[in-house]
């Protein structure tokens, strides 16, 4: 097997992937700074009429439950807040970015489908769990990502990785390891790195596969269900759907009943449909 | 209100049956309220506004063979989901599989 890639293969392939709009990387990056002049990113975001378009879609849609229609980026802020506006900017510049490259195998509406799904999961839960929506919206969405920069930058052994999976039956996860000696995880880490994802989302996107690990954070194990339940709910409706096996950690730190997890599948299952609609349209 | 629901792709729709949720457009607009009969004038009204899927109530009670088929259906389904995972040993996946196995066949939460 001569195709061992390694993390730095991947970082200096970074260069060639689509960037994001300028906006949203400046959104990206003062994700931590509160003094950010508000309406001057809510004009620059406007320029972009596709961008705003999608955002405003999404800011309607009654996952939000607003009670009037916002035409503008300003009155999403104004009625959302801020956070919740960057977050469905992020959301819908990040869907559009990947081009749908040529990797035999991989499915790219599969894999948004099941983004979207675990966003919408995510989401839910961190209601439940009274944490940041926003954050576990965002995590849900991008916690994959890495497999869009692999198969971006690596399209013919990622088709490899992927015959391995189909071959074996085996994890995605395990397939990437063994043919290509790096991980979707990695690849994600590199990418959130190169694009000034906080730090929370780093964690998340580090440890969706491994919740239980020191310092993973609560986000992690958000991320961790929600991906889990997307896969159980079925609804990427992929034909070889395999539900990875759940962290008894992440499934304690949650420690929600029966009850709860039947209204919460039903509310993951009718928000997908929606946000499916409006970002995968 | 409805007990039962699915989502059911434009095609398949017919008139008279029942909206089990709400329908919203693109942008998030109700455009029919829960509960809705729906008819042929407001089924053509769908693909301009973007709708692909309804959420159907499932009012007819479906025949014993229609609902053993089903839950079949939905129990092979779920085995083949859940194949790598090993339901004697991780309890945490095990649960999972409990409550999508409950939710996809309407039951109620066990008693614990």
């Amino acid at each position: 097997m001569n195709t061992m890639l390694t993390y730095d293969d991947i970082v200096n392939n970074l260069e060639d992937l689509p960037s994001l709009p300028a906006v949203v990387m400046e959104l990206l990056n003062s994700i931590d700074q509160e003094d950010v002049d508000i309406s001057v990113l809510a004009k620059k975001v406007s320029y972009d009429q596709a961008l705003t378009a999608k955002t405003l879609r999404l800011a309607n849609s009654s996952l939000y439950g607003l009670q009037v229609k916002v035409t503008t980026i300003q009155q999403a802020i104004t009625f959302l807040g801020f956070q919740t506006t960057r977050n469905l900017i992020t959301a819908a510049a990040v869907t559009g970015c990947f081009a749908e490259r040529h990797c035999k195998g991989f499915d790219h509406k599969a894999f948004w489908r099941h983004s979207i799904a675990s966003a919408a999961c995510a989401r839910v839960l961190a209601r439940q769990m009274r944490f940041n929506q926003d954050y576990a919206f965002t995590g849900g969405l991008l916690h994959d990502i890495g497999r869009l920069v692999l198969v971006a930058c690596f399209p013919k052994e990622y088709e490899k990785a992927i015959a391995y999976r189909d071959e074996h039956d085996s994890y995605t996860l395990e397939a990437e390891r063994a043919v290509l000696g790096i991980d979707h995880v990695a690849a994600g880490m590199a990418l959130a790195d190169h694009w000034n994802f906080s730090d929370t989302m780093k964690l998340a996107i580090a440890h969706h596969h491994s919740p239980e690990a020191q310092g993973a954070g609560f986000l992690a194990a958000i991320i961790h269900v929600a991906d889990a339940i997307a896969h159980a709910l079925d609804l990427a409706k992929t034909p070889d759907g395999l539900v990875p096996s759940v962290s008894t950690v992440a499934w304690t730190a949650l420690g929600l009943d029966e009850e709860v997890y039947l209204q919460l599948f039903r509310e993951t299952e009718l928000q997908y449909e929606e946000i499916a609609m409006v970002l995968l349209s | 209100m409805t007990a039962s629901y699915q989502h059911m792709p434009l095609a398949q729709v017919e008139p008279g049956m029942v909206l089990s949720d709400e329908l919203l457009d693109v942008q998030g607009h109700v455009l029919l309220p829960q509960g809705t009969v729906l008819t042929d004038a407001t089924i053509a009204l769908m693909p301009r506004h973007g709708i692909t899927m309804l959420p159907i109530a499932v009012l007819a009670e479906p025949t014993e063979e229609e609902l053993s088929a089903r839950q079949a259906r939905h129990l092979e389904r779920l085995a083949h989901l859940f194949r790598k995972s090993d339901l004697d040993s991780d309890w945490a996946s095990a649960l999972l599989h409990r409550f999508v196995t409950d939710y996809r066949l309407g039951q109620l939460p066990a008693e614990e």
